[in-house]
């Protein structure tokens, strides 16, 4: 037996190319950034805060929680990285103060940026 | 204070599990692993294990409820024989994979068709490569043993895999033999409390198994291969502890049985080795410098040791009770594997296998004796002829 | 052994402002716009609170929200496969159980919940969910319907509708309706055969408010409990993404979706209108039937007119029983 036998190797992960043992990642906190879903819109919904009664309809219709009751201000904030701009809210808004405004026509208007999230 | 029992191989098994302080139990019944449930069930029954004991649905729901239960962090248990082992496939990944260290125990049948309860290892050797630690007793003092081992190594941190502690259907599972069974505050000293990675906890939130990009696919496979090249390590410490504190003598990954001088060789795993090695001693008196190795670890396969073992015999016969339909050799899962292992020697003994115990059958010691036969021929005749022998349907 | 498990009360909400503003599914997932089992998922989430553990089999609630090794659950969450989701909630009910009892968990004990779709609940995972609910654990069992095998790209399931146009049941010449089956009646699967179970609901996610509740309720028994729950879906119902909520109420409008409690032993309906509109109405609105003719219209709505009378059935006055008169 004097040929020395082959080894078993070695695996060795590049850092970047590093993850999670098992499988487990930690979770959350308020978003998921690694999932900026905004460059997905071609409408932005836009609300007319006079007309709006605070009915939180807004709020408990979107699936990407985008609408957001400001208390201190008592008005609703709308979360522009994530809307899809499926325009639920535009839709079942009861004294239609949501509009749908085209991304286009916004200075930050996602497809205008120059690098995507 | 250690106490002398006579258990049958299942009874055996419940009792590693209980004195392991198993924390959730699965069961479902078939034969002939169902009496290690039974068991559990008594003891849980009677307070004598403080764990739940869940009524699978299925042996692929057994292998999913200890799924959750690991990744809750408790310490759990399950079982299965046969095509219900093959039932379960599809969780046995996810369980490597996530690496939760629950222990199985099988004790081994024929798949079907048709129906035959008798024991072949077919049935766990058709999940080798899922990533679960796997190997096979040969008494039931060693299948006590193995599931205390088992779950020190499977539970280790640089280890976390599940682990399959198998014992032949009938032979080991429904005989009974004299058993030591350890005293709880020495396997306390054995094995510590599991503590789970990251487990689905209210206060530190994490994701199980989220979906990935095909780009991290591969760093996944390569961690957990990563690990199988720390095992036997793990394996070797556990199992030197395990004989100290327990008085045994158990190599770490291949029983050696005068094979140091040995011209030709058994390599044979589970309960059939104990005729194997009487037929050793009686080929012995007749002059024959005859030798067994018993890997008591398959996955992770002990290559380096089977090559140092067994280097120098002359002819080697792999004596396989699985099946491999269509595979290199036409017979087993084990004979193709020794072969890898030796292939790098300059000198490499003759290797063929033999097809014995299939169907539950009993291995003859004239069957071990005409093997002798074949491997003594086959140095005189400096080749092997076949592959395999399909032993007792030769032409 | 009695031993205080330290289950959880969840009041329910009087409106909207009472439930608590903290998103427990955030914003940060890869599923469709308008998607209906997100917002499903996002309400019974938030209803739920943070000490919560979520199971999630294979399926859009798994592939669409946990894409890229990140998710957005903001509470514990494990994979689980389509067929397994009720075992693998059982085993993790069992481990806290044992945890607690051997005190070395003393926490509040989580709510469980199986967050699977249709074919995670009815079809390929029928058989842990039945078994779960037969094992009396403490887990909810949530199926968001969404009527097909979405995240596959739209292929029939048990709860597809009849003369539905999925990719594998697509219409043509020989097949002119396309789904020739009719679905399975899903409260009724559990109703009928767990007596452990003892609280059923029905819930639609133009409604939700009344969701919430019943998530809430559901998660205060200390039994198996099943929410059916309706995700209508824009890709596989095809219909504008923004009318997801309007299909929803359409749905119950038209005797489609019932919504209704079950609740040891007794029902009670919510939203049930004076008069039902027709079947067309909701079925016009979606692509998946463009391809019906009125005979198939006509079938339809005499299935639909079934479980109408099921309703005014379920809602007559229940006769005493002997042990219930003394």
């Amino acid at each position: 037996m004097a040929k020395k036998l082959p080894e078993y190797g070695s695996v060795n992960v590049p850092k970047d190319r590093e993850v999670p043992f098992g499988a487990i990642t930690p979770a959350p906190v308020k978003t998921q950034d690694l999932f900026m879903t905004s460059n997905w819109r071609v409408v932005r919904p836009v609300i007319d805060h006079e007309k709006c009664t605070r009915c939180l309809t807004c709020y408990m219709a979107c699936p990407d929680a985008c609408w957001v009751y400001n208390e201190k201000d008592d008005k609703m904030d709308w979360i522009a990285g994530f809307c899809k701009g499926c325009q639920i809210c535009i839709h079942d808004c009861p004294v239609n103060a949501i509009s749908a405004v085209p991304e286009l026509d916004f200075e930050d208007g996602v497809v205008r940026l120059e690098k995507p999230f | 204070m250690a106490q002398e029992k006579m258990l049958t191989g299942c009874a055996a098994a419940a009792r590693g599990a209980q004195l392991a302080e198993v924390e959730v139990v699965c069961s479902y019944p078939i034969r002939p692993y169902t009496a290690i449930m039974m068991e559990l069930a008594k003891m849980v029954a009677n307070g004598e294990l403080n764990a739940e004991f869940i009524h699978g649905e299925g042996e692929h729901a057994q292998v999913s409820v200890v799924l959750g239960a690991a990744a809750a962090g408790a310490r759990a248990f399950t079982g299965s024989s046969g095509v219900g082992v093959t039932y379960a496939m599809e969780v046995y990944s996810p369980m490597s994979g996530g690496r939760y260290p629950v222990q199985m125990a099988i004790a081994d049948r024929s798949l079907d068709p048709p129906g035959d309860f008798g024991s072949e290892h077919t049935d766990a050797m058709s999940t080798r490569g899922q990533g679960w630690i796997l190997g096979w007793a040969s008494s039931p003092q060693e299948i006590l043993d193995n599931t205390l081992i088992a779950y020190r190594v499977g539970e280790d941190k640089r280890v976390m895999l599940p682990q399959m502690t198998c014992q032949d259907g009938y032979f080991l599972s429904h005989i009974a033999d004299k058993v030591s069974v350890p005293d709880i505050s020495q396997v306390r000293e054995f094995l510590p409390p599991f503590k789970a990675h990251n487990p689905l906890s209210l206060t530190c939130p994490v994701s199980h198994g989220p979906q990935i990009r095909p780009d991290q696919g591969a760093p996944m496979d390569a961690q957990r291969a990563a690990t199988f090249f720390d095992v036997p390590k793990v394996i070797e410490e556990a199992t030197a502890d395990f004989n100290r504190i327990f008085k045994r003598n158990y190599d770490p990954f291949l029983e050696k049985y005068k094979t140091e001088d040995a011209d030709i060789a058994f390599l044979i795993q589970g309960a059939h080795a104990n005729t194997c090695r009487k037929v050793v001693d009686a080929l012995r008196k007749q002059g024959v410098k005859a030798g067994m190795a018993r890997p008591r670890w398959i996955i992770p396969w002990p290559t380096h040791q089977i090559a140092e073992a067994l280097g120098h015999v002359k002819a080697l016969g792999v004596v396989e009770t699985s099946t491999c339909y269509g595979g290199s050799m036409r017979g087993g899962n084990l004979a193709p594997e020794v072969r890898a292992s030796l292939y790098d020697l300059d000198e490499r003994p003759l290797v063929t296998s033999f097809m014995a115990g299939l169907g539950g059958e009993t291995i003859w010691p004239e069957e071990f004796h005409h093997m002798a036969k074949v491997l003594t021929q086959m140095i005189k005749d400096k080749r092997a002829s076949q592959y395999s022998y399909w032993v007792g349907f030769e032409g | 052994m009695n031993v205080d498990y330290k289950f959880q009360k969840l009041e329910p909400a009087k409106s909207f402002k009472a439930i608590n503003r903290a998103e427990m599914y955030v914003p940060g997932h890869r599923t469709c716009a308008g998607c209906g089992p997100a917002l499903n998922y996002r309400l019974v989430a938030k209803a739920a609170g943070p000490d919560t553990i979520f199971i999630g089999p294979t399926g859009c609630m798994y592939v669409a929200n946990a894409s890229y090794l990140c998710t957005p659950y903001a509470v514990s969450w494990i994979h689980a496969q389509i067929t397994n989701g009720g075992a693998v909630a059982s085993g993790i009910e069992a481990a806290f159980k044992t945890l607690a009892r051997k005190k070395k968990y003393d926490g509040p004990f989580p709510n469980i919940i199986v967050m699977a779709g249709d074919g995670g609940s009815v079809d390929i995972g029928l058989q842990a969910m039945s078994a779960m609910m037969y094992r009396n654990h403490k887990v909810l069992f949530i199926c968001y319907d969404n009527e097909s095998y979405a995240n596959t790209g739209i292929q029939t399931s048990p709860t597809t509708p009849y003369g539905a146009n999925t990719t594998f049941t697509p219409p043509g010449k020989e097949i002119p309706e396309g789904k020739v089956l009719f679905p399975k009646y899903v409260p009724q699967m559990v109703i009928g055969g767990h007596p452990a179970v003892k609280y059923v609901a029905t819930t639609s996610v133009a409604h939700p408010l009344d969701l919430t509740n019943k998530v809430r309720k559901a998660l205060t028994y200390e039994c198996p409990t099943f929410l059916h729950m309706l995700a209508p879906c824009p890709k596989g119902w095809k219909f504008d993404e923004k009318l997801t909520r309007e299909m929803a109420k359409l749905a119950v409008e038209t005797g489609m979706w019932s919504l209704f409690e079950w609740e040891n032993g007794v029902y009670k309906y919510q939203n049930v209108p004076k008069t039902y509109k027709p079947i067309a109405e909701y079925m016009k609105n979606q692509g998946r039937f463009s391809h019906l003719k009125p005979e198939h219209i006509a079938k339809m709505q005499a299935f639909v007119d079934e479980r109408i009378a099921n309703v005014k059935a379920n809602t007559a006055i229940p006769i005493p029983t002997p042990s219930s008169r003394s």
